[in-house]
This record gives structure tokens, C-alpha cells and sequence, in this order.
């Protein structure tokens, strides 16, 4: 099947599609996107996290049939060309990357926890982030760099 | 100016990694590329006596569908290989999860529906998958590579009679699997007989070795390219047979063909870390000397393989004792072969820690006291000084940060609450291993310097920690300089494991940059139009890209300036081989239990390590925590199942392997000694694998102090403290 999909802002199209495939899939193998990494391939390790119409999902879980007409942001998607996203600098800055591939994963993940919740507690951060498995940093950091994007979205200076 | 190693400097590599721009292996974007994917057996033991693939065959868009019958020959490369056997060669089945076809279709859904339509049939024969299921099948494995598996020093017996207090027990831990997030993937490109292998290794020139032995070609012929990695630790640092047979259905079919393990299939496809079992006696006189160490181990080994990996070093490289006996047996299962897994000398370590801390009590001595009482950086070996150690400072350093005097040493003493609080240490100690390595410097007309080395990066932090290497040896910022690994086009590097890398790489990055260095010197003090011309070399010192005369610094030239004069590029390479060495450390653990439902939690974690000279506080740091999240599902969550029936992994997936999650993560402090290692030119020693290595021993003994419980059998589950 054709699959119509607006991804990080672009209007794309996917021929031949299975019906069993999944939106990781289509966008690692097809659409050109392989930044969503496949770790688990059944929704335990949060590596392949992105948005679907403003909701996060595992793209590992979503059919790429169900995306037609939906729009789909991914890690890709939330640095306005070299000009990082709050969330992403302060996971480099932080220190909280390291093999990096769980990243994209949590840097969705942790970007949309700050935009419903903008001042989370570690207990909600760490609820939020509960989904995503990191076998490399031991977390720590991790929290470290939600709470300083936390701070700096709240600064208002660098918001967007 | 401060020295740019030891810097916290941000990683070079972090804006590619949360961008989504880091290409790694299974990332790769080859046109026409085919997907590959393996059946595998569905027993351990026995032969396949029919293997049917007519209906594989006729899914749409399947190209090829090997069995044994039909893959092309290939050689069974020589040690290190892991495996002894290649798979697909014969009907022979050694363990579950063997591949038994490899199918290679035009999408990955058509080649797994194809795999999943094989119809494969056995001649099984029964199985035996746990150290209980043969009893008195133990033997004592020939010398592996770190040496023979008995080390006997002093009369041990003696010793032992000779003790005023003993403890002699025996403790176990459970087959782990690695789990790094990325699964391990190959693409194999062939050109002609050139061929490319995108590959997720810890070694990129083993990878080349081993697949140009196993398909018969020279080794020049073959590219390994490693840019990234998502993790390994230790499952990616052999070559395992998905490699080989991936390169070969290439060459076969000659198409592109890609091969990304599932999540599954890691659990029987790269390793792991055997089932172990020790039993430990130690004795000591009434001031707590020591007077004897026996620790006789246990451990898994498949039925093509005998090496043996989980070392017992610290059985003599820690504590000074007269009398020691170390003896690692094995006994041979219908499991993989088993593999390093971060931190092999791990279980050894922790029955011993564990032990340790059981004579404490028997001789009411405090445990750090019995650790300090004991301690020795004499190796009993050969009675030289085991490079610069320094417990003492390290137990001082974590016990203090910690807050350990004030810990009430009985049992069940300490609460909050409902809740037991329990505090336990241990001492850390892992060796690092030597490799040799070489790297090339190049430095631009522009100014910019450009290294590289055929080293991987594996998440600890090579790229960063080779830049500034690279700068602070150039004398330039760091954003002047890149630094490139990953490719056996470049000068050789060993493997990024053994706690290796910083200490064998940083030596060869900083002598080709030295030589790279020195020969822009020698030019500027030959250019007429330079202001340093006639200066004796020696006087000129180089700062952020800049060269000065040391004792008149307005009398400068620049990189740039001498380089394009020059008109060329000027290039360097430098070569090191590190001494091998031991690193030691101490970690202090604090856990609240829940009487009523024995559920640990480590709330409080400090550790502290000599680690020579600290190459960047941040990664080193991170190391730290990577490695105590380890100890923690060591000691608490992680517990790979075997079906002793059907010889099956119950739980190969996320989320029945319980890798600690963020809600499991304690707060963690660590400390550096900060002394630089003499043995290497920038002062660095191997770290990686130190940490971890105490801590599940640490746990342990906190939930001894909180509940008057020992639980010698790891995972400390909750149901064992019910």
C-alpha cells in the first residue's frame, strides 16, 4: 500500500508498504530517517520514541498504515537546522549521551515530558523516562540534563 | 594554560548522537540492499536429520534460502574466534538458537516469513544447560589467554589449620547477557572482491582478521567500518558467526545484504556471561592478617569451547596473603559458549568480597580495618610492585564521602521507619590488558589537525578523550582538531575491550601528534619568513595553535602560518604499546529494605578509584555510574532463565531480563586518586571494567548489615528475603 505521511514537516510518500510494518520501519528503511533506533522491536526499550500527531509512541508498536494522513516528528525533527533544541543541548551538555542509542529515544521523550509538564519533579521525571532503557549512563545524567532544560525553558530566553 | 586532559569537556560526539546523525552499522543506507535474517534451532543437542525449504522458497521476493546443505564452505577461523565451529556447515546442532538458515529476501518481512516457514527436523538427544545438571563433569580448562586456571602460592592447608577465624562458604551467580541497546548488526557490501562490512564491533581489525581466515581471502581485501557503536560490553568484541555467514551470502549472491540481529537472537548469538560458582575459604590470625585465600570456581563452558574468561586475579593481586589457592574449573554444558561480558573478573571478586566480609564479623573487626590490615600492591607472582595502587587512598577517599564511621556494625541496627538500612563496601580491582596501536597526525595549511587511529568508540568516550589527547600534545584548541576512528583503512588498533583503549590508543595519539608537532617546529625554525627562524627547537613551546619562543613570547608563528608557508599538509604517525596493569578502587553502598516485602532499594552509592591520571572527569565519571547501575542488576535484577527441560532462554527480550531502569538508579558520588601512571606517556590507566566489580559484593553485604540475612545466591531476589 501507499502510505501519505507529513514527517518533521515534509510531506512523504512510502510505496509498497506491508500492512504488518511498522512506522520504524518505513522510516529507517524507506523514508531515509534511521535516527529512531530499533532495539526491542516490542515497546520495552523506548529507542525508536517519536511523535505521532503530538503524541509520543514507539514507532516499533505503530503500524506505518495507521500514520496515512498523520503527521509524525521525529529526533530528526526538533533541531532547527545546527540550532539544537533545549532538551538536546542539555543532554550533551550534561553529559547524558553516551554510546547513544537510547538518545533519540530520550530526547523525545523528555521533550514532550517538558512541554506538558515544564517544571517536573525527579520522581516525574524519572516516571516519564521509565519507558526508556539506557544500559550505558546509569541515569543519573540523564535526570541531570531534563532538569537543566527544565531550567532553561523556564528561563524563557531560550524557549521556543 | 590548564592542560586540556583531565577537562570535563563535553563529548565531540554528542550533537551527531541527539540529532539522530550518528550512523551506526544497521543506519547504513546501501542501495539495492537485501535483508537477511537466521532460523534457528529449536533444540541443543543432536543432528538435523531433514531440513525442508520449498515453501521459504516460495514466499515472494525471497532470493536465497542456505542450510547446511546448500551455504557456501567456509573455514573455522583459529582463537580468537569464540565458537570453535561456523554454523551451516553440518548438521551437527550444539546449542538452542543455533542458526540453522540464513534466508535473504528483498524486505526483512519476507525473509523472517520465510525463516519462520522452514521446516527443520532433529535427532535430539538430551541436554544439560545448568552446572547442577552435571555434577562431577567439572575440569580444569588448559591455560587461557590471561594464563594458566590454578595459581597456587604458600601451603594454603596450613594456612587454613593455622587460622584463628575461618569462613568457608559458597556463593553463585546466574548466566547474564550483555543487552547493549544497539543489537548487534552487519551489512556486507561486496565490489568486486573488495569487501566492505558495516559492522557493530568492538574491534574492527579482529573483524577483519577473523572473516578474511573464515572466507579464505587476504585480509587488505576487506573493510571494516565501525563509526559508531551502540554499546557492546564484551558482546560485540569477538567475531561471532552472524558476521561470517553475512559476508559469505553476499559474496554468493553478489548483492548487498544486511543482518540485524533481533533482540531474541542476542541471547544466543554473542555471548555471555557464564553461570558461576565459587566456594571461597578465607582465614585470618586475631589482628585479622590473613593467612589464607581459596577460591576454587565453577563455570560454564560450551561443548566447542574451553576458555575461560571470569579470572581470579584478585585472589592474589589485592591482598597481600602468605598462603593462596585459585583454581577455575569448568564444565562443559549444551549452551553458547560463553563470553567476556563487562568486567569478567567480576565473579570471582565477589565471592571473595563477600567472603571478606563474613570473616569481618566472625573476627568483630570492622571491614575496611580487615581490607587495610591486608592489603598489598606486591604481586605474590613475582614479588614486583603491581604498578601504582592506591586502595588505601581509594577506601579513605569513598569511606569518608560516605560517612562510614558512623555505621553501627550490627545487623538490623540501623532503620527509618518501617525500613532496615543497610551500609556494605567492597574493594573494586579489575586488570586492563595491553594492545598495541599506532595513529597518524596530520596538520593542515589551514591550522586544522586531523588523527586518526583504527580504535572504536563504544560509548565510553574515545572520540572525545582522543581530541583533547590530540590538542593539548599539538598545543591547539580543541576545535582545530578532529579526530576519526573506525575504519581499517587507518593505522591498526587492538580491541575496545579489556579496559584498554585510553591506555593503549591515548599513547600512540599523543606520539603521532608529538612527531606532527615537532615537525612543524623544525619548519619554522628553517623559514626564513618565520619569526622563530634560527631558534633552537627546544625553546618553542605551542599554545592554542600557536608556537612561542619560551623565553620571548612575542617572538610567535602560528600552525597555520608555518604549515601553508610550507605549502602541504604535514603529517606524522606514532606507535605504542601500553603496559598492562591493574586498577583498584573501593565502593560503599547504602539499601533500605522492606521487612514485609524484601524489596532493596540502593539509595546511596560511593565509590572511589585509582585510575592514574584522569583523561576527563566527565566520561571518567560516567563510567562510574555505567558501571554501578551494573553492579546494581547484577546483585539485584538480572537473571537470564534456561528452561532446564526444553534448554530454551525463558526471557530474551527487555522485559523479562530486568536491566535496572531509571527508578533502580542510586546517587552515586565517585572519586579519583588523580596520579598519573608512569608506565604511560599521558599518565593514563585502564578503567572501564573496575567499577561493577565490587558493587553487587558491596550489596550484598548492606543487605546483610540491614537484615542479618546472606544471600550468597545472586540476584538478591525479594522472594530470598522472605
Amino acid at each position: 500500500m501507499r502510505v501519505n505521511v507529513t514527517i518533521n514537516g515534509d510531506q512523504r510518500q512510502a510505496d509498497d508498504v506491508w500492512e504488518g510494518e511498522s512506522l520504524l520501519y518505513m522510516l529507517r528503511e524507506r523514508l531515509g530517517l534511521p535516527g529512531s533506533k530499533n532495539a526491542c522491536e516490542q515497546g520495552e526499550c523506548g529507542s525508536c520514541t517519536v511523535y505521532l500527531d503530538d503524541v509520543p509512541v514507539c514507532a516499533c508498536l505503530v503500524a506505518a498504515g495507521q500514520c496515512q494522513g498523520r503527521e509524525v516528528r521525529t529526533v530528526e525533527g526538533l533541531a532547527a537546522g545546527d540550532d539544537l533544541d533545549p532538551v538536546q543541548r542539555s543532554f550533551v551538555e550534561a553529559g547524558a549521551v553516551q554510546c547513544g542509542f537510547c538518545t533519540p529515544g530520550l530526547v523525545v521523550a523528555a521533550h514532550d515530558l517538558l512541554r506538558r509538564v515544564p517544571e517536573p519533579s525527579d520522581p516525574e521525571i524519572r516516571e516519564a523516562l521509565a519507558g526508556n532503557l539506557c544500559r550505558c549512563t546509569g541515569y543519573e545524567k540523564i535526570l541531570d540534563a531534563v532538569r537543566l532544560a527544565a531550567t532553561r525553558q523556564a528561563s524563557g530566553a531560550e524557549a521556543r | 594554560m590548564s592542560p586540556l586532559i583531565g577537562r570535563a569537556v563535553p563529548r565531540v560526539d554528542g550533537h551527531a548522537k541527539v540529532t539522530g546523525g550518528a550512523r551506526y552499522a544497521a543506519d547504513t543506507h546501501v542501495p539495492g540492499v537485501t535483508y537477511g535474517t537466521l532460523a534457528t534451532s529449536t533444540i541443543a543437542r543432536g543432528t538435523i536429520t531433514t531440513i525442508d525449504t520449498t515453501l521459504a522458497q516460495a514466499v515472494p521476493g525471497v532470493i536465497a534460502v542456505f542450510t547446511h546443505l546448500t551455504m557456501p564452505r567456509l573455514v573455522t577461523p583459529p582463537s580468537p574466534y569464540p565458537k570453535g565451529f561456523v554454523p551451516l556447515q553440518d548438521a551437527t546442532i550444539h546449542h538452542n538458537g543455533q542458526p540453522v538458515a540464513y534466508v535473504v529476501a528483498q524486505t526483512l518481512e519476507q525473509a523472517q516469513e520465510a525463516a519462520a516457514l522452514i521446516d527443520v527436523r532433529y535427532h535430539a538427544e538430551p541436554a544439560k544447560v545448568a552446572i547442577d545438571d552435571a555434577p562431577g563433569e567439572e575440569f580444569l580448562p588448559p591455560p587461557g589467554p590471561e594464563g594458566p586456571q590454578e595459581f597456587v602460592h604458600g601451603d594454603p592447608a596450613a594456612g587454613l589449620a593455622n587460622a584463628h577465624k575461618k569462613v568457608d562458604a559458597t556463593y553463585s551467580s546466574p548466566v547474564h547477557h550483555h543487552n547493549p541497546i544497539e543489537t548487534s548488526a552487519t551489512v556486507a557490501v561486496w565490489d568486486g572482491d573488495q569487501l566492505t562490512l558495516h559492522e557493530s564491533t568492538q574491534s574492527i581489525s579482529l573483524t577483519q582478521q577473523i572473516v578474511a581466515q573464515a572466507l579464505s581471502v587476504p585480509q587488505n581485501t576487506i573493510r571494516v567500518l565501525t563509526p559508531f557503536l551502540g554499546g557492546g560490553f564484551g558482546s560485540k568484541a569477538p567475531v561471532w558467526p552472524h558476521t561470517l555467514l553475512t559476508a559469505a551470502v553476499a559474496r554468493q549472491l553478489r548483492k548487498p545484504v544486511k543482518l540485524v540481529l533481533t533482540r531474541a537472537q542476542m541471547y544466543t548469538s554473542s555471548g555471555h556471561r557464564a553461570e558461576f560458582r565459587q566456594q571461597v575459604t578465607v582465614g585470618a590470625a586475631k589482628d585479622g592478617t590473613l593467612t589464607a585465600i581459596v577460591n576454587i570456581s565453577n563455570q560454564q563452558l560450551s561443548r566447542t569451547e574451553q576458555r575461560v574468561f571470569n579470572t581470579s586475579e584478585s585472589s592474589w593481586m589485592v591482598y597481600g596473603c602468605p598462603n593462596i589457592h585459585a583454581k577455575q574449573l569448568g564444565v562443559r554444558l549444551d549452551l553458547p559458549t560463553p563470553h567476556f561480558m563487562r568486567s569478567p573478573e567480576g565473579p570471582a571478586l565477589v565471592g571473595l568480597e563477600m567472603a571478606l566480609d563474613e570473616l569481618s564479623y566472625e573476627l568483630g573487626m570492622d571491614p575496611v580495618a580487615l581490607r587495610l590490615k591486608n592489603y598489598t600492591d606486591l604481586n605474590p607472582e613475582n614479588g614486583q610492585k603491581i604498578g601504582n595502587q592506591n586502595l588505601p587512598e581509594c577506601l579513605k577517599l569513598a569511606g569518608d564521602a560516605f560517612g562510614w564511621s558512623r555505621r553501627n556494625p550490627t545487623p538490623r541496627s540501623m532503620r527509618d521507619g518501617n525500613e532496615l538500612i543497610g551500609w556494605g563496601m567492597a574493594t573494586e580491582a579489575h586488570s586492563y590488558h595491553a594492545r598495541a596501536s599506532s595513529a597518524w597526525v596530520q596538520i593542515d595549511t589551514d591550522g586544522h589537525a586531523l588523527a586518526r587511529c583504527g580504535t572504536q568508540d563504544i560509548g565510553t568516550g574515545t572520540y572525545t578523550v582522543m581530541t583533547q589527547v590530540t590538542a593539548e600534545a599539538l598545543g591547539m584548541p580543541m576545535n582545530s582538531v578532529r579526530f576519526e576512528l573506525g575504519d581499517t583503512n587507518f593505522p591498526a588498533a587492538g580491541f575496545s575491550a579489556a579496559s584498554v583503549t585510553v591506555s593503549s590508543v591515548s599513547g600512540s595519539v599523543d606520539k603521532a601528534a608529538r612527531a606532527a608537532r615537532d615537525a612543524v617546529i623544525a619548519l619554522a625554525v628553517a623559514d626564513p619568513h618565520s619569526p622563530l627562524h634560527g631558534a633552537a627547537p627546544d625553546r618553542i613551546v605551542t599554545e592554542h595553535g600557536f608556537l612561542f619562543l619560551t623565553d620571548d613570547r612575542t617572538r610567535r608563528d602560528s600552525y597555520q602560518g608555518v604549515v601553508s608557508r610550507h605549502g602541504k599538509p604535514v603529517e606524522a604517525t606514532g606507535s605504542f604499546l601500553n603496559v598492562p596493569g591493574y586498577t583498584t578502587g573501593a565502593s560503599f553502598i547504602e539499601v533500605r529494605v522492606d521487612p514485609w516485602l524484601g524489596r532493596v532499594r540502593v539509595t546511596r552509592a560511593v565509590a572511589a578509584y585509582d585510575i592514574g591520571r584522569v583523561m576527563n572527569h566527565r566520561t571518567a565519571r560516567s563510567q562510574v555510574l555505567g558501571g554501578m547501575i551494573w553492579g546494581v542488576g547484577y546483585a539485584l535484577t538480572e537473571h537470564t532463565m534456561i528452561d532446564r527441560h526444553t534448554a530454551r532462554i525463558v526471557n530474551p527480550n527487555l522485559s523479562g531480563y530486568l536491566v535496572p531502569v531509571n527508578a533502580d538508579a542510586p546517587k552515586i558520588e565517585a572519586f579519583f586518586v588523580d596520579k598519573p601512571d608512569p608506565t604511560s606517556p599521558v599518565g593514563a590507566k585502564g578503567f572501564g571494567e573496575a567499577p561493577i566489580t565490587g558493587v553487587p559484593a558491596a550489596i550484598s553485604n548492606a543487605i546483610y548489615h540491614a537484615t542479618g540475612r546472606r544471600i550468597r545466591d545472586l540476584p538478591i531476589t525479594q522472594d530470598k528475603l522472605l
